[in-house]
């Protein structure tokens, strides 16, 4: 199934490690970046995006916020949070936040493929670091 | 021949970006990658690459006591640190540590590759803050880069500086035995002297301690979102 992404980490680093595991599978392509919440906005209403893979801490807007917007703005959108935070109570926010999936960036190489494909069929994705958050996933 | 580049980060997400820029270069080659520090030594000493890129911030065995460990081993490793950060204190251990080489992560897809072409021409590289420091240093006669920041690890011996990390990253006396291979009544006494040596009573000080000092690193939530409604007056 083709899916079109958008990568918003304000680390150009990691948006690059996600591209390359992202665009490893048949169909699937990153159609656009950006660095913070406020550009993952404006790119989200100019490119229509399936799936947009967001990191939470960035500079600007952080991705809560910009979730929130694009529930608004987007409402056909999945959003995926890829994040440092390993925590059950940032998971929760992201959910309420309009999110389907969080996934923990040192579990990224592991989750994230998985992931992407969940929420793209509108299921949601949830895993912290090598636990289950019960009535969450 | 091929430059050969180790790279050490916890998260593989990152390494793949990094391997991913590194290996756009021709004549470059990653040949091999580690997700801690203690395993950065042992492929380092094992695969003896040109460069070393270590991230700052690796569980079990930081970047900073990496290159320390590295060097000692063999001062001819050649070492850049990936940094979140390039506060004074972070450029003044890692100098002090004997990296060649200094990148904020947020700018290594603009910054790593000049930096290890800096190190494969025998150069060293930092970014323009670090350069900075170094002179305002050098221009204040010798003066420390700054001597207001928090106090370093001044009475800690490579070991200890080990122990202390594990053990504020949650780890028992008993998991740090076997991590370093070590009976649990030596680190029983190492945590004796650490605890001892810097005045403290508890683990929470430790933790305290280690995240002041750049033994681990956390990443703070963002701010809560604003109150809806009327704020109370």
């Amino acid at each position: 199934m083709a899916i079109r992404i958008l990568l918003v980490d304000d680390h150009p680093i990691v948006r690059q490690g996600l591209k390359t595991l992202l665009e490893g599978r048949s169909g699937w392509e990153v159609i656009g970046e950006a660095s913070d919440g406020a550009e993952a906005v404006e790119k989200a209403k100019v490119l229509s995006p399936d799936v947009m893979v967001l990191d939470v801490t960035m500079p600007r807007m952080n991705g809560l916020e910009a979730c929130r917007v694009l529930r608004r703005q987007s409402p056909g959108l999945e959003i995926l949070f890829v994040t440092q935070h390993d925590s059950p109570q940032m998971m929760r926010e992201a959910l309420e936040a309009g999110a389907r999936g969080y996934v923990v960036k040192s579990n990224a190489a592991r989750d994230l493929l998985a992931a992407v494909e969940a929420v793209s069929e509108h299921r949601v994705f949830t895993a912290l670091n090598g636990r289950n958050v019960p009535g969450l996933s | 021949m091929k430059l050969r580049i180790l790279l050490a980060d916890d998260h593989e997400i990152v390494r793949r970006g990094l391997r991913s820029l590194l290996e756009k270069h021709d004549g470059w080659e990653v040949c091999g990658e580690a997700s801690d520090g203690r395993e950065a030594i042992e492929k380092a000493l094992q695969l003896t690459p040109d460069v070393v890129i270590v991230d700052i911030g690796m569980p079990n065995l930081n970047g900073l006591d990496t290159t320390r460990q590295l060097l000692q081993h063999d001062p001819h490793f050649k070492v850049i640190v990936l940094t979140i950060t390039d506060s004074d204190q972070v450029i003044r251990e890692a100098l002090d540590a004997g990296a060649r080489g200094f990148v904020l992560k947020s700018d290594a897809a603009r910054d790593l590759v000049s930096a290890v072409e800096a190190l494969q021409n025998k150069r060293m590289f930092f970014t323009p803050r670090v350069n900075d420091l170094v002179l305002a240093g050098f221009l204040e006669k010798g003066q420390t880069i700054s001597r207001n920041e928090a106090p370093k690890l001044p009475t800690l011996t490579a070991r200890e500086r080990e122990i202390t990390q594990l053990l504020a990253e949650g780890n028992s006396s008993k998991e740090v035995a076997s991590l370093l291979n070590l009976s649990t009544k030596t680190v029983e006494t190492h945590r004796s002297n650490i605890m001892r040596k810097l005045s403290f009573h508890s683990i929470r000080d430790l933790v305290v301690y280690a995240i002041k000092n750049n033994l681990i690193q956390i990443e703070l939530p963002p701010p809560p979102k604003s109150p809806v409604g009327p704020t109370a007056a």
